[in-house]
Formats: structure tokens, sequence, C-alpha cells
């Protein structure tokens, strides 16, 4: 590669990479992880590392600092910072820049800080190891890294054990370490991905800030495309431990040129332009690291794939200053880029869009009212308090948590409800109440014109048939030691659907719907792909033809190309079945891009519901804005001058006076926020929102994703 | 912590009384009553009749059972029958060498538990690791009583260097109490040791590949300090249940020795009283074993409550 994307501002990098290889020995081969990765950083510049599962991204992150294990071999041509060249003898070179010169943030605050140690002295150990500072000098200075990074009350937050903070405070606090000795680069590893999309901004916003004080250079890992555009300046695409397209982050979103970076683009949904036409997702799967083909490496899923892609692909420098491994990159970029091919279809295409309100009972298939659910925490004692101020000084009182609390919702037949909120806003737990997984602590529940709120096991059976579930991970919710063909025709003998050679006969049938070959009926599910783990899932739920799917997080855990195939999967047996679904997400563009209908959730309770496009679209509810605001969404990084940030975090539980959302709401209005229940206005039929602020108010917040949202 | 103080006392308290109706109900099925025993085989009924009467064997049994208890509130074990002499000064001394038994086998439990299978998570793959894996498992699957015979014959049979069997005290002179001990404290100690070093590498291992330790390491910080600080702490934790249920195993490993080496400590004088039908001798070494079994597990767990922050600090801060 003759020019890094850094070097071309500002001098010489701070960071320069050429020809980074890892491999591991593994019983079938070498596993090369990474494969001749070159990349640089110019000062105070942010480079982004994007890639899905299994690219190596990570891999490289770690290299930088030598936290491999022994059992991975490391090589590169070229590898300095600050001009110092770090190859002889690499790793104690790269050992002694750790924690002052180069600082890393991981990807899951909760396991990154130490259960067992005070998180202050957790932040101090930097600064006593590499500052020589004493105890109290290091206390000192914890307070300030603390209040830098937003944190309020930091005295309380540095005496505190980690479980007691949450996640983004926890992140946050592992921020400040790493600011600690004013590094020169900052690594962060996936930092915001463990964390919810307003917490997710917060970090971001804090990032921002800091990098421009602190002129520190970022190295910035992450498979989330929008963060990585609103983030970096620079980009570096990893497929399957190569560098396959690199070049400053604009040129490569709005243009790219890699056929692997097109499809990673065109597999992304977006909350800015719902239910449009399909998402194009990457056929096939990662090759084999072990037995890499020796041709392009993205042959096998490239559209573009013809017979000169045989020969080895190396990075080349287009005119633009971009790096493509892809020969035919000049023809592919000036292709129509995915994602104006995508905003083609009409806005508004479904049957329920401009459907009628979901309120009426007539012809709904779910019909929810008022439930709640309480749960009491704890085992048998733990409600046991201590009270020896007079009498006996045995209480129980057991804690308790609100997690649902008196929602009401429709779903009718076919049509997909999107339910959005941050996590322990109480979604998921709606979910299973529906489907009466668990049992309600008050409300009523119907399926299908059935009450189920206090049917009996043998009452449910029925109705059991008609509403089915998939949740998010299929590892646990796969037998192990079961064929695929035994799990999916487990639900056709439970309810005396099929035997025998007619069982067959549907297994075959289902995951034919879910796009499986008949051959993996023989297949366990170790030997699938996650993807393919979760389209038998879907088969399994689909066995007894239900009406009626409850989508828990479905998607979550896939990687955008895979996510990608299985919305239209999705999409595509709502259409032919005429299967409805209730769709959980915390992914705003997941649920944008599949829902006829949006709830949002906040605290246990419904705080707006709505056709989608409508939910989109001011008036928003405070809080529907603040959670659109905070989606980084690949395209629309100039929106930043007009978002709202959330303060704080959801704090779950207890009970509720006035509007729930009144502690983190930007648009509070004072007082009577806090003490009165908000009325619910109807700004259009179907279309409500619970907030005190008059309906013109909401009706003037400018659309959050500007005048290019189809729906302003 | 004051809460789960008393939940974890009052569950103690009520294992204990359990256990003691137990022990008292053996009494109460197994063949032939106290008084025969006491009298002899050639005693007369009206003997035995006259004698259980004083004894107060035919009252119901709640009020045998109350008067048995309620004697060992107060420290009154009763008296042995084959010893004629009160139950509490011979278990309180026959207690005393075992625990010295029990207490120094703990010890080097613990620590040289600990540490082999902290050595054996560092060097985790490599030589030594498997080199050590070789031996706990070895030592896992033989069963005591076999060292107890291969360590009698190398080190007293052949060798001659230590006594096969018995005890001196203390008041013979350290090294002579200390040649008693030897035996076997070693046979004791090999398989629990075995055990306790794996499951903390296993527990160690764990930590060691955890987020925090890399982020220790990413801080800079020296090595030592990452394992000591960092990782040993977290990997105590499991450590800690595991010693708790060794404890368990030490005492079934106890009685086998003392049997065999003929040590005079409490397991011995059990198996005697059992062999020998001293019903209340019996009854109270079994009690005595039951209550400090229960006691060791409190400890384990309000060890492990304070050690980890979890539980030690509940609230959240922000
Ligand atoms: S070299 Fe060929 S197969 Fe590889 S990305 Fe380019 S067009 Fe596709
Ligand atoms: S009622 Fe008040 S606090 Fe609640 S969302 Fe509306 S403006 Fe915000």
């Amino acid at each position: 590669m003759s020019a890094p994307a850094g070097q071309d501002q500002g001098g010489a990098p701070l960071l320069d990479v050429h020809g980074l290889t890892v491999e591991y020995a593994t019983g079938r081969g070498n596993l090369r992880a990474v494969d001749g990765a070159s990349f640089a950083i110019a000062p105070g510049r942010a480079l982004g590392i994007v890639g899905e599962s299994g690219s190596g991204k990570s891999t490289v992150a770690m290299t930088l600092l030598d936290l491999l294990g022994p059992e991975a071999g490391m090589s590169a041509e070229r590898f300095t910072f600050e001009g110092e060249d770090l190859l002889d003898p690499v790793a104690a070179r790269r050992k002694a820049l750790r924690g002052h010169r180069i600082a890393m943030v991981f990807q899951d605050p909760g396991s990154a800080l130490n259960p067992a140690i005070q998180v202050g002295r957790q932040i101090a150990e930097p600064l006593i190891r590499h500052r020589g500072m004493t105890q109290t000098q290091a206390a000192a200075r914890v307070q300030e890294l603390l209040a830098e990074v937003g944190i309020p009350r930091p005295a309380d937050v540095a005496a505190a054990y980690p479980h007691q903070l949450s996640g983004g405070m926890k992140q946050r606090a592992l921020i400040a370490t790493a600011l600690g000795c004013e590094p020169r680069l900052m690594v962060l590893d996936e930092p915001t991905t463990a964390l919810d999309v307003t917490i997710e901004a917060q970090i971001l916003d804090l990032l921002e800030q800091l990098r421009g004080k602190h002129d520190l250079s970022i190295l910035f890992v992450s498979h989330n495309l929008g963060v990585i555009e609103r983030v970096c300046d620079d980009v570096c695409v990893l497929y399957a431990g190569r560098v396959v397209e690199q070049g400053a982050a604009a040129q490569v979103f709005a243009a790219p040129a890699h056929p692997y970076t097109r499809g990673l683009l065109g597999s992304l949904p977006r909350p800015s332009a719902q239910r449009l036409s399909r998402l194009t997702p990457i056929p096939g799967r990662l090759p084999d690291l072990t037995r890499a083909p020796a041709g392009c490496i993205f042959a096998e899923r490239c559209e573009h794939a013809e017979a000169g892609c045989g020969k080895p692909q190396e990075p080349r420098a287009l005119a633009d200053g971009r790096t493509v491994r892809c020969w035919k990159a000049e023809a592919i970029a000036a292709g129509a880029p995915p994602t104006q091919a995508m905003a083609e279809a009409p806005p508004d295409a479904g049957p329920a869009a401009a459907g009628a309100p979901g309120t009426t009972d007539a012809g709904a298939l779910i019909a929810v009212d008022a439930v709640g659910k309480t749960f009491r925490l704890g085992g048998m004692l733990a409600g046991l308090r201590f009270d020896f101020s007079g009498g006996f000084p045995l209480r129980t009182d057991p804690p308790k948590v609100r997690a649902v609390d008196g929602v009401s919702l429709r779903v009718r037949p076919g049509e997909v409800v999107g339910l959005v909120g941050e996590s322990g806003c109480g979604k998921s737990t709606l979910g299973r109440l529906i489907l009466r997984l668990i049992e309600p602590s008050d409300g009523r529940i119907a399926i299908d014109g059935h009450d189920v709120t206090g049917a009996s096991v043998a009452a449910l059976r029925p109705v059991r048939r008609l509403a089915q579930m998939v949740f998010q991970n299929p590892d646990s919710s796969l037998n192990p030691r079961q064929t695929i063909g035994q799990i999916v025709r487990r639900p056709l003998e439970l309810f005396g659907i099929a035997r025998g050679a007619e069982a067959q006969a549907k297994v075959v049938e289902l995951l034919g719907m879910v796009r499986l070959a008949p051959e993996y009926a023989q297949r366990y599910p170790h030997q699938l792909s996650g993807g393919e783990k979760q389209r038998v899932s879907i088969a399994r739920a689909l066995a007894t033809s239900p009406k009626f799917i409850v989508l828990d997080e479905a998607t979550s855990a896939l990687d955008v190309s895979v996510q990608a195939a299985i919305l239209n999967l999705l999409a595509d047996l709502r259409d032919r079945l005429g299967v409805a679904y209730l769709l959980i997400s915390h992914d705003l563009s997941v649920i944008a891009h599949l829902a006829d209908r949006v709830a949002v959730m906040y605290r246990g309770a419904v705080v707006e519901e709505g056709p989608s496009a409508q939910v989109l679209a001011p008036p928003y509810h405070p809080y529907t804005e603040a959670l659109l605001s905070a989606v980084p969404v690949v395209g629309l990084k100039d929106r930043a001058a007009q978002r709202v940030r959330l303060k704080g975090a959801l704090i779950g539980g207890g009970a509720v006076r006035g509007c729930r959302f009144a502690d983190r709401c930007p648009r509070r209005i004072g007082p009577i926020c806090d003490t009165e229940t908000p009325p619910v206005v109807e700004p259009a039929p179907g279309h409500r929102i619970a907030c005190h602020l008059p309906l013109e108010a909401l009706r003037a917040v400018p659309p959050v994703f500007g005048a290019a949202a189809p729906h302003a | 912590m004051i809460g789960y103080l008393i939940q974890r006392l009052l569950t103690v308290a009520g294992i204990l009384v359990v256990m003691s109706l137990l022990v008292f109900g053996i009494t109460q099925v197994m063949p032939g009553s106290v008084a025969h025993m006491i009298l002899g085989e050639f005693a007369t009924n009206d003997q035995i009749a006259a004698l259980e009467q004083t004894l107060g064997l035919n009252d119901p049994w709640h009020v045998q059972y109350w008067r048995w208890a309620s004697g060992f509130l107060v420290g009154d074990f009763g008296q042995s029958l084959t010893m004629q002499r009160p139950i509490a000064p011979l278990i309180l001394d026959a207690l005393g060498r075992s625990a010295a038994l029990a207490g120094l086998s703990f010890g080097f439990v613990a620590v040289i538990g600990l540490w082999l299978g902290i050595l054996g998570a560092v060097k985790a793959g490599r030589f030594t690791d498997h080199a050590l894996a070789i031996g706990q498992y070895f030592f896992i699957a033989v069963p005591e009583f076999f060292w107890c015979i291969v360590l009698i014959m190398l080190f007293a049979t052949t060798l001659g260097w230590l006594p096969a069997t018995g005890y001196a005290p203390m008041s013979d002179g350290f090294w002579r109490w200390l040649s008693h001990m030897v035996l076997p404290v070693g046979t004791l100690v090999t398989g629990l040791i075995a055990h306790v070093s794996r499951l903390t590498r296993s527990a160690m291992l764990e930590v060691l590949q955890s987020t925090y330790v890399s982020a220790a390491r990413a801080k800079g910080l020296p090595e030592r300090t990452v394992l000591w600080r960092h990782a040993l702490p977290n990997a105590l934790l499991p450590a800690i249940t595991v010693l708790a249920v060794d404890v368990g195993i030490l005492f079934g490993g106890i009685v086998v020795v003392e049997v065999v080496f003929a040590y005079p400590g409490l397991g011995r004088m059990i198996v005697y009283a059992i062999e020998n039908k001293d019903l209340p001798l019996m009854q109270a070494g079994v009690l005595i074993v039951t209550a400090i079994y229960t006691m060791a597990n409190l400890v384990a767990d309000l060890l492990y409550a304070w050690a980890n922050p979890r539980i030690r600090y509940g609230r959240s801060v922000a």
C-alpha cells in the first residue's frame, strides 16, 4: 500500500502498521486471523475498523498492546508508534506503551472492571504505576478524571464497587482510566455495543469532546457502521482478516467501492426509511481461514465475481486516495450506491400503514388490556427486615419491581407490531406475558378471542398452537443433542399435527420455508451458523401454523449481513402466511424496517404508539424523539446539530407518579410532569402520545431525520 | 449483612436440632436397652426394670430427648457406659487431638492446594501444568487407606524413621509429637490437595481469561500485580466454597486415619463407642462432629459473603 489514509493529513503518522499478520496454530493448520493489514493514524485523527464477527477487527486492536496470548503468532513489516520501531523485540516494546502512551477501552464495561476492587482504586492504578503518584495524589486525580468524563458525585463513584454502577457509568469510569496518563492514542474495542442507544449517544458525545480537548488519536473498532461514521475520519473495512477497503469515512460510506462494503451498507435497515423494499443481504458465510482461497477472499459471496477474481487481490490505490482490494473497484464504485437504491421504494408500503387504528377489539388477534406485572425480588427470606424501632423487630417487605404497568395493546391478523425501548423498559416481559409464559399480576389478555388470563394449562393448549415465540439466542433455545429434524418435528408431534412420514415431509417443507435445504434435518445445531440456527428457531415456531409469533430480539445477536436475510425472510413469511408478529427489539432501525405499527415503551408503560410512519415523524413523544436522535444512522451524520440528548439512565422499579419519563425528559414542562399522570393525545386516529405538552408544541418539533426523511 | 447473619444462624440452629433428633432416634431403634448393656448379659429382668426406672428409660421419648438435649446445652454429655466416666472431658481430650490433626491438614490443603492451583493456571498448557495434572488425577483417584498402608510400610517398617501408630502429647517434646503427626497428616492431605488444586486451577484459568484481567494488563500493570491483585481474589471466591465442602471429606478421612494409625482422636472414639455399644458416648461424638461441620460451613459462607462485594455492598450508587 503506497499511502495509508492517515498519512495524507498532517505529516508523520502517530501509529504506522504495515503488513500485520496474526496466525493461530490449530489442529487443521494455521488459521490466519489477520492477513497483511496495513493502516496508519495521524495525530488527532480517528480511524475506524469495521467488520462483522470473524473479521479479525478485535484481534487487530489487541495486537497493538500485545494483549493476545502466547498462542497468537504475530508479525509485521513495519510497526511504529511516534516514530519508535516496535518490531524489535516486538512484545516488550509494545508492553511498555500499555496504559500511558496507548490506552484501551474494552467492549463490555460490565466485565472490564474488576468486581472485587473499588472503582477509584482501579482508575488510580496506572497513575501510580506510570506517573509515580502516591495513593493520595492519585485519589485526588481520580476525582478530577471522573468529573471530566461527566460523572456526578465522583467521590461516591470512586468508592463504589463496579456492580453498584450502571453500564454507562462503568464505561465512563473506564474511559477515565484510559485518560488518566494522557495517552496519545486511545484504542476502543466496541465501546458502546453493550449499551443502550441513548447511553451510547452520551458516550460518543463524551469521546468527541475529549478528543478535541486532549488532541487524542483514536482507533475505534466496531461492527456498527453508523457509530463508525459518527466518530471516525478514516475507516478500514475488514473482511476475513483482510482490509478490503480503506479511506476517508465520508467517501467510503457515500460511494463504497468494494462489493463487501456495498453489501454491508445494503444490509443495513434504517429508521429513516421504514418498510422499504427488501434489504440486500450478503449470501454465504465467511471462508474457512485455515484454507483461505488463493484468489479474492470475498469471491464466494460476491455478486460481481468473474474469472479474473481467481487471482490474488492486493490492496490498490484508487484515484481518490482510497485503497481497495478488488480489481473491479472503479467500475463498482461508479454504480449506484446501495443506499439510494433503497430509498426509491414507496414510503408507506404495506397493508396496515394506512389502516384503521388498532384499538377496536373487532378483529384483534391479540388483545391486551391494562396488563401489569409485579415481580418480587429475592428468595423466601429476602424480604426480612430488622427494624428495632419498636414492637416486634421482624417485618417482611419484599422488594418489588413493577416491570409492566397497565399496558394495552392490539395486534391484528397479519400485522407486525414493533415494541421498542431501552433495556429494562419491560418489553420482553410484556412479550412473555402475552404468551402466558409468565402470569400477569393484573389486566386481561385474549388471544384470538380466547381469554387466556386465568386459563389452565389444558385450556392454554389450543392457544399455544396459535401463538409461538422466537428468542434472541438460538444457542440456548435449541437443544444441542437433537438434530434439526428432531427439533422442528417436536411441536408437530406435541400438538398431534403430524406423525411418521407425514411429519418427515412437513419438516422438509418447514425447512424450505426458512430457505434451508432438506439435508439440514440431519445436522446438529453446533454445525450451523448463527443465522442458520435462527432460521431453525423460526421453522420450529412455524411448525404449528401459528397466527402470531413473538420475536424477542430475534436478530440482535446476528451480524448485519445475516440479520438482513432474516428480516427479509420474516417479511416474506408475513406476506405469504399472514402471520402477525410482535417484534421486540432495542433497535429502532429493525423495528422501522418491518413493523406496521410501533409501540414505544418506557419504564413498563407504552408512552407512544401508532402506525410506524407516524411514530417515526413528528409529532413525537419526547422519549421517542430522544431515541431516534440517539441512533447513529449511516448517511445522516449531519443531523448532529439538532440532536436531543437524554441524561442519566433508565431506572426501573418503584411506583410512578406523574410522567414516568419526567426525570430524564429534555422537554419537561415543570412540576406538572412530576405530579400529574400525562393525558393521552391523539394527533391522528390510532396514533397516541402520553404527554402533557400541547399537541401544537409536539408538532412544532423538527423531524429527527431532517428533510431527507420520507415522512417529514 | 446483619439480616444475612441472623438468617444463617437460624439455619444452623435448625440443622443441629434435626441432627440431634436423628442421633437420639438411633438409640431408640437400636436393639437392646441401655440398662441391659450396663448390667451385662447375666442380669435378671427385675434388675433391668429397676435400672430402667432410675435412668428414666420408661418416660415418653420427648421427655427423654429433652433431658438428653438440655444436658448438652449446659455441657453435661452424660456418662460413658463402658468407661464409667463423664463423657464431656473424654470428648474434649479426643477433640483436641483430632483438631490438631484436622487443623494441620487443613492448613496444608489450603496453602499447598491453592498455590499449586495457581501455578497450574499460570503455566496452563505447559510442562509444569501437565505434570501437575497427572499427579493430581493420581492422588484424587487413589483412596486414603492405600496411602496409610504405603506410608506405614515405607517410613515405619522399612526405613524406621517414624512411628507406625500412636500419639505422643506435646509435653513429651515437640519433635516426638510431630513424628506421630507426619504420617496421619500426610495421608489425609494428598487427595484433598489434589482436589483443591484442580478446582483452584480452573477457577483461576477462568479469571485469567476475563476481560478485566486483559484490562489490567492494558493498563500496563506488571504481571505480578495482575495476578495477585486482579486475578487471585476473584479466583478465591469459588475456592472458599470448595474448601468448605472439603472439610466434610476431611472429617470422613480423619475417622479412617485415626483408626489405622491408632490415633486417639474423636473419630476413633466414635468407632470405639459403636463397637462397644456405648450409646451415650456415640451420641455425643456424632453430635459434636455435626456441630463442627455445620459451623465450618457457616464460616465459609460468611467468608464468602465478606469477600464478595456484591453481597457486602448491595445498594447501587449511579
Ligand atoms: S475481486 Fe472479484 S470477487 Fe473479489 S470483490 Fe472484486 S469483484 Fe468481487
Ligand atoms: S409529560 Fe412532561 S416529562 Fe413527560 S414526556 Fe411530556 S413533557 Fe416530558
